[in-house]
């Protein structure tokens, strides 16, 4: 019985990532949960430069999830690979690097950077899709020709796997998906968060202090599904999973709709040992259902005709 | 390992219609909590409540916090019963650093009346000499009065009505001590925020040195998410302020480094 699994050339003990953003670089869930018990650690979403974040209020409760506009506040790449990289590595969990640039040329940069560490890390996770930021991400992510014309000139730089991280801000996931594979990714990551708004009726304001933030939580997880489910289809490429997963039998759901692997991200700032709580589970599960390799779900759903 | 604990809510006291003290049983929380530390206690709704650890009682092994309706989850929180269960993580946060004081001002204001009354045991069962003064609207808002006069014996009351203690906000009071009297004093202060700033810059003016505790929404509470930062001064040349973490570089801070 085996619940480890693959991610194109990516080896993962078992499909649980801890989704960027969620997890810093696995130093405050340390104290909660055996690190090595995950697939992966995938970190916060790094620039080229340090950035301070959005400033104000950042958080804001919805029904069954939170849209937050942290604003993709980080030490900046060069600091991530003197204090925190080591730290990831030497964590146990599999390293996933995400990536997050204003332009083409702070994503090339940023990689040829990294591309020098490719022993300690096991994939890029290029963020196309933070909805916090004025400028990169979200608007090279909405072009599917942008995503191929940038990840083609950043396979030439790297063997890194280049795990694409998409935005479900578009109006069809399996057009920048298919870009993506164009271009040469090696997986894509779906979904980063849905654009929202909260309003305080007292002063007609924003709750938020960026007016818009980004949605999560189990309420974006059927979106999520049905996303992971037509990109499955459209593209050949692994598809890791993302929004919303809570629970074991969520993470089956993902697989079954076609992902690889599962990134769990809101729900680990409400119950911070669930990750490997679900890693438990899923051992469970397969040995309870006679399943031999929990891999051999992925994509293994049956419409109804 | 830190754990989410799995507790139940053993005691309520409602203060007025608004306002509670809730007590539950937890041993992990009530033989570790410090005075300015804080729990994240759940509510029916998605995220955690943060609030300010009020007292632990070891024997009892229960922690108490008081809780103000804001909103939807603390109102739910408020209306719960004895008994019922909750999931808490805690305690969390740096709370204050007694190393060293001397002798305390401990200054509290709104819900931070709470956290003041857990700072103010501390220093009664340390043997730090210690003086409170609470600010509150008025005497039917003076919530814990009767307590602090009990455990302190140098409370002091402020009412913006005046009907209780001194007329007028903290500084109202603040403003008769003598110079004297505040040798060796070390200020902790937990109030809203305009309240806070007003008591940081009277302590500087002093020359003593206060601590203020920040209050942010907050997601998970451990360090995470980045969503609960408060702007505090850079030590960088060139660089005007770091976002820090409330939840986990704080909620005490320093005042000196605050930017309000």
């Amino acid at each position: 019985m085996s619940i480890s699994v693959k991610v194109g050339q990516v080896d993962l003990k078992n499909p649980i990532i801890l989704a960027s953003g969620t997890c810093g670089f696995g130093r405050e869930l340390s104290e909660y949960m055996e690190l090595s018990k995950l697939g992966a650690l995938s970190s916060k979403g790094l620039t080229l430069l340090p950035r301070d974040g959005n400033q104000g209020v950042r958080v804001a409760e919805t029904p069954s999830g939170m849209l937050n506009c942290v604003g993709l506040q980080n030490p900046g790449v060069d600091a991530f690979l003197a204090t925190e990289l080591d730290y990831m590595v030497n964590s146990g969990a599999g390293v996933v690097v995400n990536v997050a640039g204003h332009s083409n040329e702070d994503y090339i940069a940023m990689v040829e950077k990294l591309d020098p560490y490719k022993d300690k890390i096991d994939a890029l996770e290029l963020n196309f899709s933070c909805p916090n930021v004025k400028e990169g991400c979200m608007v090279i992510g909405s072009s599917p020709k942008a995503i191929e014309t940038l990840v083609s000139d950043l396979r030439k730089r790297t063997d890194l796997p280049l795990w694409i991280k998409l935005t479900p801000n578009v109006t069809s996931i399996t057009e920048t998906a298919k870009g993506a594979e164009a271009g040469g990714a090696d997986a894509i990551v779906a979904i980063n968060t849905m654009l929202g708004m909260a309003i305080d009726i007292r002063t007609r304001r924003p709750l938020l202090h960026n007016n818009t933030g980004g949605l999560s939580g189990p309420c974006v997880k059927p979106v999520a599904l049905r996303m992971v489910h037509d990109i499955y289809d459209a593209v050949k490429i692994p598809v890791v999973g993302c929004g919303g997963a809570s629970t074991y039998e969520d993470v089956l759901e993902f697989m079954i709709a076609g992902a690889s692997a599962v990134e769990l991200g809101t729900i680990t700032l409400v119950h911070p040992t669930r990750p490997v709580e679900i890693v438990d589970d899923l051992e469970k599960y397969c040995k309870e259902n006679n399943i031999e390799e929990l891999a051999s779900l992925t994509g293994t759903l049956e419409l109804w005709r | 390992m830190k754990e989410e604990y799995g507790i139940r809510l053993v005691k309520k006291e409602l203060l007025g219609e608004t306002c509670a003290v809730l007590t539950f049983s937890c041993p992990e929380i009530a033989l570790s909590a410090k005075p300015g530390q804080f729990v994240n206690l759940s509510c029916e709704y998605f995220l955690k409540r943060p609030f300010g650890i009020m007292s632990v009682d070891k024997e009892a092994k229960t922690f108490s916090v008081g809780v103000r309706k804001v909103g939807k989850g603390t109102d739910k929180i408020i209306k719960a019963s004895e008994g019922d269960s909750f999931t808490v993580l805690g305690p969390l946060g740096n709370g204050f650093d007694f190393d060293g004081v001397k002798k305390l001002l401990l200054v509290g204001g709104g819900t931070g009346i709470f956290p003041i009354f857990f700072a103010s045991q501390y220093a009664k069962e340390n043997g730090i000499p210690c003086e409170v003064v609470n600010g509150y609207r008025c005497k039917n808002d003076a919530f814990l009065y009767d307590r602090f006069s009990c455990a302190c014996s140098d409370f002091h009351a402020t009412t913006d009505a005046g009907d209780l203690g001194v007329k007028g906000n903290v500084m109202a009071y603040l403003e008769t001590m003598s110079d004297e009297e505040l040798v060796d004093t070390t200020v902790m202060v937990v109030g809203p925020g305009i309240m806070m700033r007003k008591v940081s810059e009277w302590a500087k003016s002093k020359g003593l040195t206060c601590y203020v505790s920040l209050e942010q929404r907050m997601a998970c509470g451990i360090g995470a998410c980045l969503v609960c930062v408060c702007k505090i001064k850079a030590e960088q040349e060139g660089k005007e302020f770091v976002h820090k973490r409330c939840c986990k570089d704080g909620p005490v801070f320093n005042a000196e480094e605050v930017i309000w």
